[in-house]
């Protein structure tokens, strides 16, 4: 598994700040129900960085990836990604600012089982505007970089866990978007593809120079970033 | 018959419910899942009770219908029959009764005295008469005449006058009018009137009362028209009809209330035809049990209504159970996962479908109820609806919305069918569902391809399909047996070639070629006249079949292509780059999740085909009417008749400067009501009209120069001219109308009883009033039926008897008011009892009935757009939970709101579509198809007409409804936040 050189690096100056939160509050229903899952999150991610987020289960970590990532809303506090504050953003521009410079990798791969895997990969393209035929071509060498070159028209269900969430990365990948969410993307597989993914992450971030920020359970993966912050109770506490 | 159908449905309700109780005894368990799983969510309940009510509905107001149809007819044939249970007469084969002596009236009063049966008889003169109100100055002829002695008839009941008064009468010298009668003279009580008898001197009378339509029985003695009917005392009618010292008709009332005469009818005849025997001059008189034979053919024709829109129902029914079908397919799918974990901690797979069979239950009886209940809300609405859009000939405007009728039978039969036909559908959609792997079941792993081993079953299963197929074919492809067993027949053939074929080749070969050629028997007629040649029998029910063949052949061919027809669509949008997206996830959705996308289109295919063939069957029907009027009026504008011969009538009407203008052809036809005795005939000698022209009238005059009359066949294939030239002088020789073909006209209808004959065959003709016999060779078979009877030449009239000049063709020129022509000539030759018809209003009021029913119907089966609708609605929202990662992973990657609310309208809007496309298509070339039959050509429905305004609506409502179906969980859909559906638990 080799990857190819980009056709054109993600943009920007590296170690500018790409993700600046500052104040970030999430809090959840009001009353008694009432739960805080962010507090006072202040963070920045220099453009190109690996950062691993830690923490237990029910720490905030999906939370935390959702806003910061604008799926969803923050209740109080500020979000800038490239320089841009996401509260401002309507939910068209939302749509469009993640269908250009947003990726993301799901635990369960979230592919759509009707479409094979190069229409899986071409989608976020598509969706960016891009013409089918270059979408085409680019989801095909995307998924050759990642070997899968003799699965293009696979579906989701031909296809191993593994594969699967390569298929995922692909698709997260193929626009050069600035930035890559990833949660748990080493959840559902086993030890060798875990391994394997992991170092694609790791390459691919490196080759491309995208910031990659995965939130995960599994030490090894942490181990691969170049930062790592924990989670509990909704706060950064490293 | 009625109540043993019902006895069999409710032994097999309570077999059920007896098996289900044993059953929730036996597996508590199963039981106690079955029942929480109705309780756990009251709402999709009630989505579920009312999606599965549907085809109960269908089921409930088709019998509403007919019960309703029944009460009119039974309600209105009491009403015109009243208290003439049995009828004692002699009808000569004009229609007309035969006198007898009043002494057979005495003398079988006398013979059967005493009769505990009889209640009373009355000696009647039945005929007809002409009238003219000298008050209103409006003449009416051919007004059925009824003499009966008001002191004679108390049995037949009483005269009710409008207000509601008892009439006593006639009294002597005056007359009762019904209400029609009055109408038609504009006339009231105390109007002064001139009776003209038949050759009798005419008879000045008073207007004693106007009475109730139809009450103690409406005589109408044939002809073209039911003018109403004017009572006289007997002495007044014995003077008008010169009939001294006799009577025509005697009728006889038996004791008790309706169904006691009823049951008395067999014997009160049998006692009345020995009497009748014992006298010497009733030699000749038969005994009619009118009330029962009426009841009879009353209560025949609401079951033939009944049946039509049960047949018709059946395709809304066939969808219901589709949609019930595709409702617990998607509930199993639902469940999947705790189906699984169910088999893994020890629940065996019978158990579970037990489990369903309980929950299937309850839903089966509630939906079957509510059901039941909107069914007799929905045959309401369609005999509102038919009270308010059309008029029933000879019934008052109320009539079928006052006889509305819910039989308790009628609901217990709507009830049980719908309940079984609800829970055997639950039955086998929940075997099907608890086979699953476990392992495959927890982890909602995609079930994998099948196997080369179920191939093998399949090829096995083709092989028995193939036999069945071949044996029903070999056995019904001959013959006069309905067509639809031989084309079914067909069916299974094709699907078990391809069934055994998917074993050796990919499916989509296999399938496809198989659609195809379902579509090509279904819908190729030119082959299927070819196997099966021309003698098969034509059913309401070869509609249900042939359409069941097309849909499913359009199925097959869309199914085993739909990814090949989805990229295609999506290669087309692909050019907007916004839409591509949009349009890769819509159309990629229904064409590879094809079973349930199949489930959808089938309904929507069904109800559509038979919505547009109902709607083109009507247009043809209009746009072949000027072509029938052609065929039917040879070219004339009125039909005349008169009850007093007019020898002279070109000659009267030419020295006429008033009338003369208006008519361009007045054309004199003898007529004498004679026998024909056809060989081969089961019930020779069938009494018919018999017609002569006279050869050497004058070129105006003249039948054999003026008529433009078709012919559906002729001798040697001669043409129209050549067959009038041979008929003009030719001795033996005669043309028929179209009833006497065995492939009859629309007009004809297909009356079996009817003796039938080819050109060239032979008939014998017999005078009764002489004797006088002689045989003729059919020249040829006219299209046309509005005249029925037998045409012969000069010669053979001449050998039969006398031909007195009472019918006549006339023609108006063209510019001319054919309503003031027809004025005119009424007035001018009213002393002979003329009456005159409009051959176009005839043809119009013809197709009416037709048009009315055509409207209910389409109606009717428009609620099956409702089994669509329901169908689509179930499908999108359980899209939406399926998909929620889905649409969740959509809006990470970029799709707006709008987007994901584009791409589910889309994809139903691709659906619907192409379900309306199919059945759009297909229900045109059903219809155009039998437009092209020999049989349509020789009924002059050959002119084919798509109902484009029509199309066009059923084409609006279909689409619309179901988007709107698909709407709210579209918009939940769209409005889902992206966050909350990428999370990994729902």
């Amino acid at each position: 598994m080799s990857a190819a050189a980009p056709t054109a690096p993600a943009t920007g100056t590296p170690g500018e700040p790409v993700v600046v939160g500052r104040d970030v509050w999430k809090i959840y229903g009001r009353g008694d129900t009432e739960v805080t899952a962010l507090r006072a999150i202040n963070i920045t991610i220099p453009r190109g960085e690996m950062l691993a987020v830690m923490g237990p289960s029910g720490s905030g970590k999906t939370t935390f990836l959702n806003c910061f990532s604008g799926l969803d809303d923050v209740s109080r506090g500020q979000i800038q990604l490239e320089g841009v504050d996401i509260q401002s953003m309507d939910d068209r521009t939302k749509s469009e600012y993640r269908a250009r410079r947003v990726g993301f990798v799901f635990q369960s791969y979230n592919l759509l089982p009707v479409l094979s895997a190069v229409e899986n990969v071409e989608m976020p393209l598509l969706i960016a505007g891009v013409p089918g035929r270059e979408a085409r071509e680019r989801a095909r060498s995307m998924l050759r970089d990642l070997g899968l070159g003799d699965r293009f028209d696979h579906k989701p269900s031909e296809l191993s866990g593994g594969q699967q969430q390569r298929v995922s990365l692909a698709r997260a990948l193929v626009g050069r978007p600035a930035i890559v969410w990833a949660d748990e993307p080493t959840g559902n597989l086993d030890e060798e593809d875990s391994r394997q993914v992991t170092a694609l992450l790791r390459q691919l971030n490196q080759t491309y120079r995208q910031t990659i920020v995965i939130v995960t359970h599994d030490p090894s993966v942490a181990s691969a970033c170049d930062r790592t912050v924990r989670m509990r109770d909704g706060q950064l506490v490293e | 018959m009625a109540l043993g159908v019902v006895g069999l449905l409710v032994l097999l309700l309570l077999i059920v419910v007896v098996v289900a109780i044993v059953l929730a005894l036996r597996h508590r368990l199963a039981f106690k899942i079955g029942i929480r799983n109705v309780a756990r969510a009251r709402g999709r309940t009630v989505l579920l009770v009312l999606g599965l009510l549907v085809a109960t509905m269908i089921v409930s107001g088709s019998l509403v219908v007919g019960d309703t149809v029944n009460q009119v007819s039974v309600h209105y044939t009491v009403l015109a029959v009243g208290y003439n249970d049995e009828v004692i007469g002699n009808q000569s084969p004009s229609g007309a009764y035969v006198p007898f002596p009043y002494s057979v009236y005495t003398d079988v009063a006398s013979g059967t005295a005493g009769n505990p049966d009889i209640a009373g008889m009355a000696p009647e003169i039945v005929g007809s008469i002409s009238v003219f109100d000298r008050t209103s100055g409006v003449p009416q002829a051919n007004l059925n005449l009824v003499g009966v002695n008001a002191n004679q008839s108390t049995q037949l009941g009483d005269f009710v006058a409008n207000n509601g008064s008892v009439v006593v009468g006639p009294a002597p010298g005056e007359v009762i009018l019904d209400d029609l009668a009055a109408s038609e003279m504009n006339a009231s009580t105390g109007d002064e009137l001139v009776l003209y008898g038949a050759g009798a001197t005419p008879m000045a009378s008073v207007v004693q009362a106007v009475v109730q339509d139809n009450i103690r029985g409406a005589f109408p003695t044939g002809g073209l028209g039911n003018f109403g009917s004017v009572f006289v005392d007997l002495a007044t009618a014995q003077q008008l009809t010169n009939l001294s010292g006799a009577i025509n008709f005697l009728s006889v009332t038996n004791v008790g209330d309706q169904a006691n005469r009823l049951a008395l009818a067999p014997a009160v005849s049998a006692t009345l035809n020995a009497t009748l025997m014992k006298i010497p001059a009733a030699a000749g008189l038969t005994v009619d049990q009118l009330l029962v034979n009426s009841l009879a053919s009353a209560s025949s024709s609401a079951s033939s209504l009944t049946a039509l829109f049960l047949v018709l129902g059946l395709f809304a029914i066939v969808a219901g159970a589709l949609l019930i079908v595709g409702i617990f397919v998607l509930l199993a799918e639902e469940r999947k996962g705790e189906m699984g974990v169910l088999r893994a901690i020890g629940l065996k797979g019978r158990e579970l479908v037990y489990s369903f069979f309980f929950e299937g239950i309850v839903y089966a009886a509630g939906s079957a109820l509510a059901g039941t209940a909107l069914g007799v809300g929905v045959g309401y609405g369609l005999v509102y609806a038919f009270t308010a859009l059309y008029h029933v000939s000879g019934l008052p405007g109320n009539a079928i919305l006052d006889s509305f009728t819910v039989t308790n039978a009628s609901l217990v039969e709507a009830y049980v069918i719908g309940f079984l036909l609800t829970l055997v559908t639950v039955v086998i959609a929940s075997r099907r569902a608890s086979r699953l792997n476990i392992v495959r079941a927890i982890r909602d792993i995609p079930e994998p391809p099948p196997t080369l081993r179920a191939y093998t079953f399949l090829a096995y299963l083709g092989g028995a399909v193939l036999v069945l197929g071949a044996l029903l074919y070999a056995t019904t492809y001959a013959g006069t047996i309905d067509d639809s067993y031989p084309i079914l027949a067909g069916a299974l053939i094709i699907l078990g070639v391809a069934l055994i074929a998917s074993r050796f080749v990919r499916n989509r070969l296999a399938f496809s070629a198989a659609g195809v050629a379902l579509l090509v028997w279904g819908g190729y007629l030119p082959l299927r006249l070819a196997l099966l040649g021309t003698s098969h029998g034509i059913s309401t029910f070869d509609v249900f079949v042939i359409g069941l063949v097309l849909v499913g052949g359009a199925l097959l061919l869309f199914s085993f292509n739909a990814s090949s027809i989805a990229t295609a669509l999506t290669r087309l949008a692909g050019g907007r780059s916004q839409q591509a997206p949009v349009a890769l996830i819509a159309l990629s959705y229904p064409a590879r999740k094809t079973s349930r996308t199949v489930i959808s289109l089938a309904i929507f295919a069904l109800v559509i085909f038979v919505l547009v063939a109902i709607a083109a069957v009507g247009s043809t029907v209009t746009a072949s009417l000027n072509n029938t009027l052609q065929e039917e009026s040879g070219g004339y504008t009125f039909v005349a008749y008169s009850s007093t011969p007019i020898p002279n009538l070109p000659t009267l009407v030419a020295s006429n400067a008033t009338l003369a203008p208006y008519f361009d052809a007045v054309v004199p036809l003898g007529y004498a009501g004679m026998y024909v005795d056809v060989p081969g005939y089961a019930y020779n000698p069938y009494s018919d009209s018999v017609y002569v022209a006279p050869a050497n009238a004058s070129a105006e005059a003249s039948f054999y120069d003026t008529n433009q009359y078709t012919f559906q066949s002729t001798l040697g294939g001669m043409s129209a001219a050549a067959v009038m030239a041979e008929l003009r002088t030719t001795p033996n020789v005669a043309v028929v109308d179209n009833t006497y073909s065995s492939v009859p006209t629309n007009l004809a209808g297909t009356t079996t009883s009817h003796p039938k004959v080819n050109a060239g065959g032979s008939l014998t003709i017999i005078n009764p009033a002489n004797g006088n016999r002689t045989s003729v060779t059919v020249l040829g078979i006219m299209t046309q039926a509005l005249v029925t009877g037998v045409f012969v030449s000069p010669p053979t009239a001449a050998a039969l008897g006398s031909f007195p000049a009472e019918q006549f063709f006339l023609k108006v020129p063209s510019g001319a008011s054919a309503s003031r022509a027809a004025q005119l000539a009424k007035t001018a030759f009213f002393p002979y009892g003329f009456v005159i018809l409009d051959i176009a209003d005839l043809l119009a009021s013809s197709i009416a009935p037709t048009e009315g029913i055509i409207g209910l119907l389409q109606v009717f089966v428009a609620l099956g757009l409702v089994v669509g609708i329901a169908a689509l609605g179930i499908v999108a929202l359980r899209a939406v939970v399926e998909r929620r990662r889905e649409i969740g992973m959509l809006r990470a990657n970029g799709f707006t709101q709008r987007m994901v609310l584009r791409a589910f309208f889309l994809e139903y809007t691709f659906v619907t579509l192409v379900g309306i496309g199919i059945g759009t298509a297909l229900g045109l070339l059903v219809v155009w198809d039998r437009t092209q039959s020999p049989a349509a050509a020789a009924s002059g429905t050959s002119v084919f007409a798509a109902p484009w305004l029509t199309l066009g609506l059923i084409l609006l409502l279909a689409y619309g409804l179901a988007m709107l179906a698909v709407a709210q969980p579209s918009l939940r859909a769209a409005r889902m936040p992206p966050a909350e559906a990428v999370r990994p638990t729902e």
